[in-house]
């Protein structure tokens, strides 16, 4: 367990020690909660558009999302980091340890997992303030969602990040991914509304049934069943974590 | 494990297209401070990315304490310590972090842990930092701090790649004493590669030249230089010296020229053996000498005469990529 902890605490002790990094992820789902979301909110006052959105105002609808989006785009960060690392040298010590390399990829990611998720806590406060009708019982099974999601993409951004050496590389790839998860998981609109074959990318997205958990829990307004968000998003989980750790072990200062 | 720390046999590394490390075998011995000297691309640091088990060899096999670098790469990095040619600190933690984190994942704990990382940090003079972020150290004290972070673990056997390029003077030295100190109080075996030929022989009980993926010559620093041949003797005489005529002879002189009137160029094998002699034939022949000098050959004129280039002249020399890019 010596690496998996080892690499929590790098993490996170590194994420205390640069302030930045914390005030630009949380400043970027704020303004996009001030712009876009108080602007469609007022677009969407009529009647009707309560049954669009599972009986919920827009605000409240969207306030999940804001989370799992906040989450989405930290755990992303995950990869960044892996990229300075090559760069300046660290992944090397950490290439070279005896400590299992499994244990050393899963706590990064973990660890960066827990970051993100501390700023999806703070979207979830600021939430809280503006909408005023979210269920206070559901936050921590909403978080727990959010760890889920978070080591999804973490270890995705760490298998891509092992592979490319230069940041731009990095940032391409994640830009042209990160549109199509937000819009196809639920977090700006409900899937159903989608045309048929973009449903199909939909449901394979984790992010839809991290918002759709996180929707349940917070607000009791969900798509699929609790249990079946849990058990697609733990798989999908699973299979992104088992990946990265290949990719580590397989790692050599060649790539 | 009897003798030897590591052993090369004809490693090779091919790259796509390049042969960087060309079928290079040599051992060293316990306790021995062993050099790798050649110039930017010579395969040196490749080298050390085999035996710190970071790259794979091409062909080959190689031990390093005892442990086979490719099939118990596991064993050999418990045992090693390693100061990379590019920095590896994590600069946003400060040097404590660094030292601590390192030490967990090498499987340290505790109090252990930590008097060993205070303990490590006074050996490089650096304790009064440990709470300072590693982005505010200059280029030598993070040398230290990395000097100190490979030594935290005890390990048999330490890997210095490059370990004082791009640093002034007087911190080259202060490292230089370091390397000294870790070789005499702790008995450790250090392989290190530099391509500074004073720092080799400075440092080395034993150095291997190294150019193009090969190595081209093996020795102490003495034995290399014997290669390349003769030391030179230059003796100055009082002017109005005229009791020989023409030259000295014994038969440890291979040659006797006089420059000038006054000077005398005697070539020999050995002139640390040779100058007592030689004093002993003056007496005796009552010559006034007013200065003595003499020349041994540098290791720059060993790599001169052992592959045609100057040491220095080869910076040029294409290197490896450091990331071979895919994007």
């Amino acid at each position: 367990m010596d690496g998996f902890v080892t690499m929590i605490y790098r993490q996170i002790k590194r994420f205390i020690n640069s302030r930045s990094r914390f005030v630009m992820s949380i400043v970027n789902p704020i303004i996009w909660i001030i712009f876009f979301g108080l602007g469609w909110s007022n677009v969407f006052r009529f009647p009707e558009a309560k049954v669009i959105f599972g009986g919920l105002d827009y605000l409240t609808y969207l306030a999940s999302g804001m989370v799992a989006m906040s989450i989405i785009m930290s755990s992303f960060m995950s990869g960044m980091s892996v990229i300075w690392d090559k760069r300046f040298g660290f992944l090397k010590e950490t290439l070279v340890a005896p400590a299992s390399r499994a244990e050393v990829i899963l706590g990064r990611a973990f660890g960066d997992s827990i970051i993100s998720v501390f700023q999806g806590l703070i979207i979830l406060i600021f939430m809280y303030f503006i909408t005023s009708k979210i269920n206070l019982l559901g936050v921590l099974p909403a978080l727990t969602y959010g760890l889920i999601l978070a080591m999804c993409f973490t270890s995705f951004g760490l298998v891509i990040a092992l592979k490319l050496s230069s940041m731009e590389g990095f940032q391409m790839i994640i830009n042209l991914m990160t549109m199509p998860l937000l819009f196809l998981g639920g977090i700006f609109y409900p899937i159903d509304s989608l045309p048929e074959w973009i449903k199909v990318i939909a449901y394979i997205n984790p992010v839809t049934y991290a918002v759709d958990g996180m929707r349940y829990s917070l607000t009791r307004v969900s798509k699929f069943e609790p249990i079946v968000d849990v058990f697609i998003l733990s798989s999908l989980a699973a299979i992104m974590s088992v990946l990265a750790v290949r990719s580590y072990n397989s790692t050599t200062i060649e790539d | 494990m009897v003798g030897e720390s590591i052993m090369v046999e004809k490693i090779v590394k091919r790259f796509r297209d390049v042969t960087a490390v060309d079928g290079v075998s040599f051992s060293v011995r316990e306790g021995e401070v062993y050099g790798l000297l050649g110039p930017n691309g010579a395969g040196k640091t490749t080298t050390i990315h085999i035996l710190t088990t970071l790259l794979r060899p091409t062909s080959g096999t190689a031990y390093v304490a005892g442990y086979d670098v490719v099939k118990e790469s596991d064993k050999v990095r418990k045992e090693i310590g390693i100061v990379f040619q590019d920095p590896s600190l994590d600069d946003q933690l400060t040097a404590y972090d660094n030292m601590y984190i390192h030490g967990k994942l090498y499987g340290l704990k505790g109090d252990v842990l930590r008097s060993k990382i205070l303990e490590m940090l006074d050996f490089v003079d650096l304790k009064d930092f440990k709470y300072k972020q590693v982005k505010y150290f200059s280029g030598g004290m993070r040398r230290r701090l990395e000097i100190a972070r490979s030594l935290l673990h005890e390990p048999h056997v330490l890997f210095l790649d490059e370990p004082t390029i791009g640093l002034d003077p007087q911190t080259r030295l202060k490292l230089w004493e370091y390397v000294r100190r870790i070789k005499k109080e702790r008995n450790i075996t250090v392989f290190l590669t530099t391509h500074y030929m004073d720092e080799a022989e400075e440092l080395c009980d034993r150095i291997s030249i190294m150019d193009k993926g090969k190595i081209v010559a093996e020795g102490s620093a003495d034995e290399l230089k014997s290669l390349v041949g003769s030391e030179v003797i230059y003796l100055k005489f009082k002017n109005e010296f005229n009791k020989v005529s023409g030259c000295l002879e014994a038969d440890f002189i291979i040659k006797c020229n006089r420059v000038k009137d006054n000077l005398m160029e005697i070539v020999v094998k050995d002139a640390t053996t040779a100058l007592p002699q030689l004093f002993e034939i003056i007496n005796r022949l009552n010559i006034e000498v007013t200065e003595v000098s003499y020349k041994r050959p540098t290791l720059n004129e060993v790599f001169i005469s052992l592959t045609g280039r100057e040491l220095r002249d080869s910076l040029e020399y294409e290197t490896l990529p450091q990331f071979i890019r895919r994007w």
